[in-house]
């Protein structure tokens, strides 16, 4: 049997679905979509029963790829019983989506959580005549706590029921639903739907749509919004009957240092500054550690072993794949979501996306873009992988081309590797000028040219609190798991093929091919080709490839001043890595990840000869 | 003498319009013939404007409005283009007969079934706050949730927008429902409290929420 937990973002769901399974959590995306489910086991009685921990959502009636899943899930029955998940400091809005929820006349019951955080805030919640209001069971629980959340796996089992409660809409409304069930007999969930445009029965639509323009020329107001209106009042009454607020007790609220421009901007910034350097430092740190490791461990005794030179090649390939994939993944993706999932945990990242809004609106995007294009200073994959927060296919477009400019943490590694260490400190930070300059041009004209309608932000500011390091671990834990998942197979595809590649010689002839390009357009060296095609594991694997190539750690003795400083540039820009262009796909389909990919490949040849033809 | 109050907001009306159009006052001889009158008829009227504080008359027989003249004559003039538009466009009359039907409704017409007339114009579908229609810049715009300042309790009273409106929906945001501005930024993104929880929104979205001040 299969139970699925449904409500509000940040009623606490997550954390009730993490005391009930432990860790062995497994994600499934739904095809097509970027939105995970999470399940888990949990055993009562020696039995193991299925919990799903279906995304936060505020409406079923919406068109989000979330609400979508959520309604495609219920409308299904997929699930044996639903948990409904309140909070209860906001019960008011809570019961807005629980209204919707039990027009589907599902099993279920209502777990009013956070009921902890009520009573210190005043507030008690008669839990007894809600549940006689709603017609199921309902349970306070403080899952912070573990209060009462052993009551929760019995009352799945024994207690769930389909609800009575019923919203009274508008008599219009009500007429209409009343017809359409007797003309076509499909049920009033699905009515409610056709209403607001959202049904996919193309009998249901075509019905629905001409009684619904009749309602609204009627009412001057959209069905949908009535519907809310009627969902909204209803939900305010029925909190008004069990919500008693006893004192209103007031604390400090750090809203007023965060939300401010001052001191809120300096704080953000702060903020960001600290996560980014951590994430570089200890990253860093990591990474040529399990680099090192991974040569001395694996690469060492492997080329030792004088194997045939085929097995050789592709096991060569193999393993470079497995320290390109480890040596990103735990350094830098683990690390980042370690503090992302922080900041999402303390309520934070809301805060920061409103200050934010301002400055991402003059790139096209809004405030909530904010965190994967900090985090792409850090990394790419991971920031690619966190746009699935923005809403609009439009944001998450323009984000990923942004991002997949951003100067990671790997790229600075080639900056000062390259230019901070043979040209100099200042030509080191003018390609940072010039990555800059090219990011604010591509983001005015990729919001000229990205199809589809720019929305402005509206988020929920969530509770600030403090955030419970085994959420916080489990977070990162999950998302680590599925970039090994996503980027793994690819990279070591992509490696073995390039190692055939080299073995069979088209690498040497394409390097050929290229060569008199390279030279001329680029003022290159022709090895610097295959460099910068090794490059797309890790973007440092362009500059330890030339030096393996040319044949000396010290490239200042084999390049000039600008030819090092074009490739810097070059390779900087150059061709998103594999992992990259693995997550891209996964989010965005294959059209962005081309697009993108080609963008960023003619950008970087393009400056490199200019710069070339500019300072030869 | 006592004026017929109906006949002090025409010639208030006249004065303004005929101001509004010449490069200098306009004369009695201008007024009796925008309403139609003689020159004697407009002068023992204007007498009275005259002591009532509405208007002056000036040596070289220019008339001129006093401010409180002036303020009630703006109010006819709203008044009359309002049934006007609402009459052309919304009715479908022609415009002559618009105007005239305006000229008889404007002296009983409250000053709220003007504003309610205006805001039920401006409505979407047919037109956005803002929008350039004839008659968008006739009637005032209902004031959006940008208009007012930090700890203002507020009435959402309509959401312009369709596309974006279903999101503040569901976050309680709905016609009716009591906000209040937590935060207002220099760029006018807010955090507004509604239901208990905090809202963050862009400037863009705040304009789009049209509210009225508790009562």
């Amino acid at each position: 049997m299969r139970f699925a937990l449904i409500g509000n973002p940040n009623v606490g769901k997550s954390t009730i679905f993490n005391q009930l399974t432990g860790l062995g959590v497994e994600i499934n995306r739904y095809p097509g979509t970027a939105v995970a489910l999470e399940k888990g086991n949990v055993c009562y009685k020696n039995e193991k029963f299925e919990i799903i921990d279906l995304p936060g959502i505020y409406s079923l009636d919406g068109s989000s790829d979330e609400e979508a899943l959520v309604r495609t899930f219920l409308e299904e029955r997929e699930a044996g019983a639903l948990i409904a998940v309140l909070d209860a400091t906001r019960l008011e809005r809570n019961l807005y989506l629980l209204l919707q929820v039990a027009e589907y006349r599902m099993p279920m019951f209502v777990v009013v959580n956070k009921i902890d955080e009520a009573e210190r805030s005043g507030l008690s919640i008669d839990t007894r005549r809600l549940s006689e209001l709603l017609g199921v069971e309902v349970i306070a629980v403080a899952a912070r706590e573990g209060r009462n959340i052993d009551r929760i796996v019995p009352a799945a089992l024994g207690a769930a029921r389909p609800p009575d409660v019923q919203t009274p809409y508008d008599h219009h409304i009500e007429a209409a639903l009343t017809s359409l069930e007797k003309t076509l007999s499909t049920p009033r969930h699905r009515n409610l739907l056709a209403l607001q445009g959202g049904s996919l029965d193309p009998l249901l639509r075509d019905s629905a749509e001409s009684i619904a323009r009749e309602i609204e020329q009627r009412h001057r107001m959209s069905v949908h919004q009535i519907i809310a209106t009627n969902r909204h009042n209803f939900s305010r009454q029925l909190a008004a009957e069990v919500v008693a607020i006893s004192e209103r007790k007031t604390s400090f609220d750090l809203d007023r240092l965060l939300t401010r421009t001052m001191p809120g901007i300096p704080i953000l910034c702060a903020i960001l500054v600290f996560m980014l350097l951590s994430v570089f430092l200890i990253g860093s740190w990591l990474e040529r550690a399990i680099v090192a490791g991974f040569t001395t461990a694996l690469i060492g005794p492997f080329n030792a072993l004088g194997l045939p030179p085929l097995p050789a090649q592709i096991g060569g390939s193999l393993l470079i794949a497995l320290q390109a994939g480890f040596g990103i993944a735990f350094p830098f993706v683990f690390i980042f979501y370690l503090a992302l999932s922080f900041l999402e945990d303390t309520g934070y990242l809301t805060r920061a996306a409103f200050l934010a809004d301002r400055a991402m609106h003059r790139l096209g995007l809004h405030g909530e873009a904010i965190i994967p294009m900090v985090i792409g200073f850090g990394c790419t994959v991971p920031a690619i992988m966190s746009i699935r927060i923005l809403k609009t296919r439009r944001e998450k477009t323009i984000a990923a081309f942004l991002i997949t400019m951003i100067p990671c943490s790997a790229r600075t590694v080639v900056i000062a590797g390259i230019v901070a260490a043979f040209v100099g400190l200042l030509w080191a930070f003018s390609i940072y000028l010039i990555i800059f300059v090219l990011i604010i041009v591509s983001a005015i004209l990729l919001s000229r040219i990205t199809p589809g309608e720019q929305f402005g932000m509206i988020v929920e500011m969530t509770p600030l609190r403090r955030p419970q390091p085994a959420l916080v671990l489990t977070k990162a834990w999950i998302r680590i798991k599925e970039f090994l998942f996503i980027a793994m197979p690819v990279l070591i595809v992509t490696s073995i093929a390039l190692g055939l590649l080299q073995y069979s010689g088209i690498i040497d002839a394409l390097q050929g091919m290229v060569a008199p390009l390279t030279m001329s357009l680029l003022g290159l060296p022709p090895y610097a080709s295959t460099a910068l095609l090794f490059g797309i594991f890790r973007k440092e694997l362009a500059f330890e490839t030339l030096a393996v190539l040319g044949g000396t750690a010290d490239l200042g003795s084999i390049m000039s001043a600008v030819q090092l400083y074009t490739f810097a540039v070059i390779s900087v820009l150059f061709i998103p890595c594999v992992s990259t262009i693995a997550v891209l796909y996964r989010n965005l389909g294959a059209r962005i990840t081309v697009l993108a990919s080609v963008y960023s490949v003619s950008l970087g040849i393009f400056i490199g000869a200019l710069i070339n033809l500019l300072m030869k | 003498m006592i004026i017929d109050p109906s006949l002090r907001e025409d010639f208030l009306e006249a004065i303004l319009n005929l101001a509004r159009d010449g490069r200098r006052p306009p004369t009695i001889h201008d007024i009796a013939a925008a309403l139609k009158k003689t020159e004697g008829e407009i002068q023992s009227v204007l007498t009275v404007l005259a002591e009532k504080g509405d208007a002056v008359l000036a040596g070289d027989g220019g008339v001129t409005l006093t401010p409180q003249g002036k303020e009630l004559a703006m109010r006819v003039v709203k008044k009359h283009e309002t049934l006007q538009c609402f009459f052309s466009e919304m009715l479908g009359m022609d415009i002559p007969s618009a105007s005239n039907e305006a000229c008889l409704l404007e002296h009983a017409v409250s000053d709220e079934t003007i504003s309610r007339l205006g805001t039920y114009m401006q409505s979407p579908p047919h037109r956005r706050r803002g929008g350039q229609g004839e008659g968008g810049e006739i009637v005032r715009p209902l004031p959006a949730l940008t208009d007012f300042n930090e700890g203002d309790d507020l009435i959402v009273s309509r959401i312009l927008g369709k596309e974006r409106a279903n999101r503040l929906l569901d976050l309680g945001v709905v016609p009716g429902e009591r906000v209040r501005i937590k935060r207002k930024l220099a760029n006018n993104a807010l955090v507004v409290q509604v239901k208990g929880c905090d809202v963050a929104l862009s400037p863009e979205v705040a304009a789009s929420i049209c509210v009225e001040r508790e009562q």
